[in-house]
């Protein structure tokens, strides 16, 4: 210890001794000119060689370096409307769609080859010129569109309704996702792969849900005639309230924040009902599959249950033919599937489920309990949910308490809860 | 933009000559400045909008825009050429008025101080966020935000810590300690503000964390840099301001474009620009692979910072033992293997949440332990090469250094480019959620981290050619405490490049 301090220290003095001796090597007029050797001389008070053409070529490089870098970050902002890739068929595949400002309808059937902007200023109502755009497409009849890929219209904030043309065969599930403004889809009835039910998208044999608008609420209160005052708006949202008043007509309830889903359904796709403003949902018994994120986010949405025979139109199913949360028929829950499902009551899990991926209560049923313990009911008891189910990772959430999170319970062995009122 | 140059041309000027310029010159700035205040502030208060007729197409265009209008685009605009006219007249004032006093590097904390407490309290109390037009709200925060963006404060008193010392060896010392030690202090803040945070009734969302939280922790910190500011005397070799160099635009570009290291470390950045777009890998990490929050949120955030603490200590046995090219080869291809280690793990797990976030936490824990030598090498290289450029020139020269990011600019941009545009056809844009995709999060994160790993792998060969050692510096320093000796002996520059002007300090 004592010898490595001595070298040390004699490491230390030896560099000092280096730098003062070379400090005093030094003449002082020389201070300013003195070269050390293996560096560049200083150049301090002289002129530069060829100063002239030196000076023309920084400026020069530099112009040019400048407006690149002003151009690329313009073309940062700039994307084309539609981007298109080949198929293994003769036809287009939309990997993206661009919404050139504020277009709201767009039909997908051919490839566009070109977008005009038509703006014009109109009168206002309150009687001050405003902008209108529109946009005319030209598309090009050689190549239809035949797939739409994943995230074709990822977070679009504007588009309302997309109509389907009949060559579109293949759709991605993550292709309308984060579509904000969507209300309705409508499906050319040649389709043969696809359908659309009131504005929603299915397969055509309607066994797979794919797709609930999330501004599909709006497409309800158009179809039913609410008028304005039932709907959101801005001065609500900056008071703090709700989206939704509560004070709304059970008969409004039930047609514009609940949806049945179709009898034929067994499988509710990715991210099928992601963001839906929904109070109620409603699944058939028979449903086998509640994909990854399939109800992603739903902030709004108290219940979740299941109804047996065929599906009652524009109203609530009758009590003799419901029973409260998931269907006997469910087998498999995807990750993050009820994520952020505040406001959920009550989840059972029945037997027949195998499969519960990781995150799929993340979130949910908060709201639900008056102690605030997230509480998930299912028919195994917990054992047999270890032994016989693939648990993914945190699949039943958390909740806070003190100053660690602590998993939400799960009590096992349960018996279905009685839907009461 | 392009009137941003304008204005960064004339700051350099200014700030590599502390603020000290021929008479002339000085009047004509001041004029500048004052003039430009004079148009922005009359852009802001007078309704020159109305000097337009209301129903031409780009008054109506305008107005068209999404938080901008007709009206306020001259608000905005007269924002701008404010702050620039008030920011460039400040910046001779003070640096004249104080820098002889306090130094180059911590003469802004004494001009700053108030000026920023107060624009933190206003801009935690102003209820702009109140106001109903959204595009009077726009233009009165832009005004809120560029003022208070006009005092620095940040990193003064560290950055000024990192170059207080002529010696290399105190400058480490100094580094690995105190520094630390400061580091440590942050990150104990870090654990606690989050944890009050999280008590109140709408967490971050609170408006007491605004009106309350961040006032007092801006305030209390700020006050404890001004108390230690005291403490630190800047030493850096150099003649009396009246005697140094004076420094013309054009001697400032050709003097640091002749520095050699200059180049090596821009190549390196320019390098390391090839992650440019990528998301904060270590916070998505934690929220949504881990879904952390709260206090343990807060736990693993320092446990990883505070991973790279124990390893600094070392830093003088490293930096004695093996020469900075050496370490900074090994630190990019520890970034590399790290890297590459986190992509397998994300690739093969990616449904294996625990697992997956495990591996990568652990790896983050050893790349941060890896990090922090390379980190302070590289610190003593910036301050090395501004020795050494001090030796070519005669002044630091730290601002014109911008003029390589002028160079640079153009194939930053465009590698810019490339990784939003790759992580766009992943599904990630104005909404974060898609990173609970699992197949989207995986690619969104492990494509940028592949190119970041090339440019690692990348970034070694630059360094290949950094010859600037132990005995370099030594030599130079010790012309610069020559130069210094020289001046105080009546030995002046060479006569053109004297500084005429007078110090009135």
């Amino acid at each position: 210890m004592a010898d490595k301090k001595k070298e040390k220290r004699a490491n230390n003095l030896a560099d000092q001794a280096v730098y003062d001796a070379y400090k005093d090597a030094i003449p002082e007029n020389e201070a300013w000119t003195w070269q050390i050797e293996g560096l560049q001389p200083p150049h301090i008070g002289r002129p530069y060689q060829n100063a002239g053409v030196k000076k023309a070529v920084t400026v020069l490089i530099l112009i040019v370096a400048i407006a690149l870098s002003i151009f690329f970050s313009f073309r940062i902002l700039h994307t084309d409307p539609f981007k298109y890739g080949e198929t293994e068929t003769d036809g287009a595949a939309l990997i993206r769609f661009s919404n050139p400002g504020e277009m709201r309808s767009l039909t997908v059937d051919y490839a566009v080859s070109d977008v005009r902007t038509v703006v014009s200023t109109v009168t206002g109502e309150d009687g001050k010129p405003v902008q209108k755009t529109d946009y005319t497409l030209t598309p090009d009849k050689t190549r239809p569109v035949t797939s739409i890929g994943e995230y074709a219209f990822n977070c679009d904030e504007k588009l309302q309704e997309i109509s389907i043309g009949a060559q579109v065969t293949s759709i991605d599930p993550k292709a309308f996702y984060s579509c904000y403004a969507l209300k309705a889809f409508h499906v050319d009835p040649e389709n043969p792969n696809y359908c659309d039910v009131d504005g929603v998208l299915f397969n055509k044999d309607k066994t797979v849900l794919l797709c609930y608008p999330i501004d599909h609420d709006l497409y309800l209160r158009e179809k039913y005639g609410y008028t304005a005052q039932y709907w959101p708006t801005d001065k609500w949202r900056e008071k703090g309230l709700d989206k939704y008043n509560k004070d709304y007509t059970p008969e409004y309830e039930a047609r514009v924040n609940t949806y049945i889903v179709p009898e034929t359904v067994k499988t509710i796709g990715p991210l099928a009902f992601n963001y839906a403003e929904l109070f109620r949902i409603y699944l058939p018994e028979g449903l086998e599959r509640l994909e990854t994120m399939a109800l992603f986010r739903n902030w709004h949405l108290e219940v979740c249950d299941t109804y047996t025979g065929k599906a009652p139109e524009g109203e609530i199913p009758a009590l003799s033919n419901l029973k409260a949360s998931l269907p006997d028929s469910l087998t498999f829950i995807g990750s993050d599937c009820f994520n952020c499902d505040e406001q959920l009551q009550y989840v059972f899990i029945p037997e027949n489920v195998t499969e519960i991926g990781h995150h799929a209560f993340w979130g949910a049923l908060k709201a639900a309990s008056p102690d605030g313990v997230p509480r998930i009911y299912t028919a195994r008891s917990g054992e047999s949910l270890k032994a016989n189910v693939t648990l993914g990772d945190q699949w039943r959430g958390e909740y806070d308490k003190g100053l660690f999170p602590h998993a939400s319970e799960v009590i096992g062995g349960a018996a279905r809860a009685q839907i009461d009122s | 933009m392009p009137l941003n140059y304008v204005w960064t041309l004339i700051g350099w000027v200014i700030n590599d000559n502390l603020g000290f310029l021929e008479k002339k010159k000085e009047r004509a700035l001041y004029g500048l400045y004052f003039s430009l205040i004079v148009i922005g502030v009359t852009l802001i208060a007078a309704p020159i909008s109305r000097l337009f007729d209301p129903n031409s197409a780009l008054v109506t265009f305008m107005n068209g825009l999404e938080g901008v209008s007709f009206d306020s685009f001259f608000k905005l605009f007269g924002a701008h050429i404010l702050w620039n006219g008030w920011a460039g007249a400040r910046n001779i004032f003070w640096r004249k008025k104080l820098i002889p006093k306090f130094g180059r590097y911590k003469y802004c904390l004494y001009c700053d101080f108030v000026p920023k407490c107060i624009m933190v309290v206003l801009i935690c109390w102003l209820p702009i966020y109140a106001i109903e037009d959204v595009v009077e709200r726009v233009w009165k925060a832009n005004l809120l935000f560029s003022i208070y963006s006009l005092f620095g404060f940040e990193n003064v008193l560290e950055n000024c810590a990192q170059n207080i010392s002529p010696d290399t060896r105190e400058r480490v010392l100094v580094r690995t300690y105190p520094i630390k030690l400061s580091h440590l202090a942050h990150s104990i803040i870090a654990i606690i503000l989050p944890v009050i945070i999280g008590k109140l009734p709408n967490k971050w969302e609170d408006i007491n964390v605004f009106h309350w939280v961040i006032p007092i922790a801006f305030v209390t910190s700020a006050s404890l840099t001004m108390i230690f500011a005291g403490r630190i005397k800047e030493r850096i070799p150099q003649p009396p301001l009246e005697k140094k160099v004076k420094i013309d635009f054009w001697d400032g570009i050709f003097g640091v474009m002749g520095n050699k290291y200059k180049w090596v470390n821009t190549i390196v950045g320019l390098l390391d620009s090839l992650g440019n777009g990528m998301l904060p890998f270590a916070t998505i990490l934690y929220l949504y692979t881990f879904r952390l929050s709260g206090l343990l949120y807060s736990l693993i955030v320092a446990l990883v910072s505070f991973a790279g603490t124990p390893p600094d200590f070392f830093t003088p046995y490293f930096m004695r033992r093996f020469s900075f090219r050496q370490i900074m080869i090994f630190y990019q291809l520890s970034r590399a293997a790290g890297s590459a280690v986190i992509v397998a793990s994300l690739f093969f797990f990616r449904t294996n949440v625990v697992l997956c976030g495990t591996v990568c936490v652990v790896v983050l824990i050893l790349m941060e332990m890896c990090k922090t030598v390379p980190t302070s090498v590289g610190h003593d290289m910036d301050i090395r090469i501004n020795d050494y450029q001090m030796y070519l020139s005669g002044e630091r020269l730290e601002s014109f250094s911008g003029v390589f990011g002028w160079f640079t600019g153009p194939i930053v941009s465009f590698v810019g480019l490339i990784i939003p545009l790759l992580l766009l056809s992943h599904g990630f844009n104005s909404n974060w959620d898609v990173l609970y995709v699992d197949d989207s999060r995986a690619y969104i994160i492990i494509i940028p981290i592949l190119i970041d790993i090339a440019g690692y792998l990348l970034m070694t060969i630059p360094y290949i050619f950094w010859d600037y050692d132990d005995d370099k510096q030594n030599k130079v320093m010790a012309v610069l405490r020559r130069r210094e000796e020289a001046s105080l002996d009546g030995v002046e520059a060479p006569t053109e490049a004297r500084e005429e002007a007078s110090v009135h300090g």
